[in-house]
């Protein structure tokens, strides 16, 4: 089956016809994606603003990851959950759509950044902490902001292109 | 009076220029998504600290301090962007109710942040120096959780009503 015809497939799915096909189920997912997806940058960007070591300064990375992570993983979880809903209703439409591709290319590479710091970089945090992060941190931080902000610019423009 | 705004907006040359560019709309709807983005997380880290939710870090009074200045900058940043998207579409704004409802929703949020900082600008222990006022700050806190899911929420649903 080519990617096309996969595509094709998940469109002819149930839950994927009733969503393209209702009234208010298209909004309602939007709403919550658009919600979720803001809490979700927010958290995010308070985070690498500290390891850019321009907010929170005084307090210390780990433990502001360890206050905002577990509610950034939830607002992600209903992000993606309602994504996934939204992509089935129109899979080939977004499919082809460049804005969408490049979108989550960035969330691709948005993960590997995370797991590169919170598998490597943040390992001796204990020794930077408090103070100001390193280099690498910072560049992770910086990293991760750009492609956030690009997933958002990118979200925002699919609605112009389909 | 709106249509009139609305419609004399939309005959204005800046209006007229915004909308026939394929870009202003998009980004400056971008700017305006990444504001709501940090003044979300901001208040929502600020007022689960309040009511106890989240625990650790610095006290209430200490993470206003340094969140407020920033949810007031960043409300100054969806004001420009907002208004620039009203006078690019005023008719896809000014004459939805969405839109009044989330003005209104926006304003009211605005008056309860004022209201939190006066108290802790009176004193850091205002909201904690008693009961009453710790079950008064604890339903500002819930209610500006509320207002800011329901102000992205109507922002939303402009695009379908």
């Amino acid at each position: 089956m080519t990617a096309l015809g996969l595509m094709h497939a998940i469109e002819r799915q149930p839950f994927a016809v009733a969503i393209a096909r209702s009234s208010w189920l298209f909004p309602f997912f939007e709403t919550a994606h658009v919600l979720a997806l803001t809490l979700v940058v927010g958290s995010v960007a308070m985070m690498d603003l500290r390891l850019l070591g321009i907010g929170h300064r005084e307090r210390r990375v780990s433990e502001l990851t360890a206050s905002l992570l577990p509610r950034t993983w939830a607002a992600f979880a209903v992000a993606a959950s309602c994504g996934l809903l939204l992509f089935s209703s129109r899979a080939v439409t977004y499919y082809e759509n460049i804005p969408f591709r490049i979108k989550m290319c960035c969330l691709g590479l948005a993960a590997l950044n995370m797991l590169f710091f919170h598998g490597v970089i943040e390992r001796d945090v204990a020794s930077w902490d408090e103070g100001a992060p390193p280099l690498r941190a910072r560049i992770a931080g910086g990293v991760s902001l750009l492609l956030w902000v690009t997933i958002v610019a990118t979200g925002r423009w699919i609605g112009f292109t389909t | 009076m709106m249509q009139h705004l609305s419609d004399w907006l939309a005959a204005t040359w800046l209006s007229q220029r915004f909308a026939r560019s394929n870009w202003f709309v998009p980004a400056v709807q971008s700017v305006h998504i990444l504001a709501i983005a940090l003044v979300l997380a901001l208040l929502f880290t600020l007022h689960l600290r309040l009511l106890g939710v989240t625990r650790g870090g610095p006290p209430p009074p200490r993470l206003a301090a340094g969140y407020l200045p920033w949810v007031w900058r960043g409300l100054g940043v969806l004001l420009i962007t907002g208004v620039l998207l009203t006078i690019t579409e005023p008719a896809r704004e000014l004459l939805d109710i969405c839109f009044r409802v989330k003005m209104l929703l926006v304003l009211t949020l605005v008056a309860l942040t004022g209201v939190l900082q006066a108290g802790w600008r009176r004193s850091p222990d205002y909201w904690s120096a008693s009961r009453r006022r710790r079950h008064l700050g604890g339903a500002v806190a819930i209610g500006s959780l509320l207002l800011c899911v329901c102000i992205v929420v109507a922002g939303r649903l402009i695009a379908y009503v």
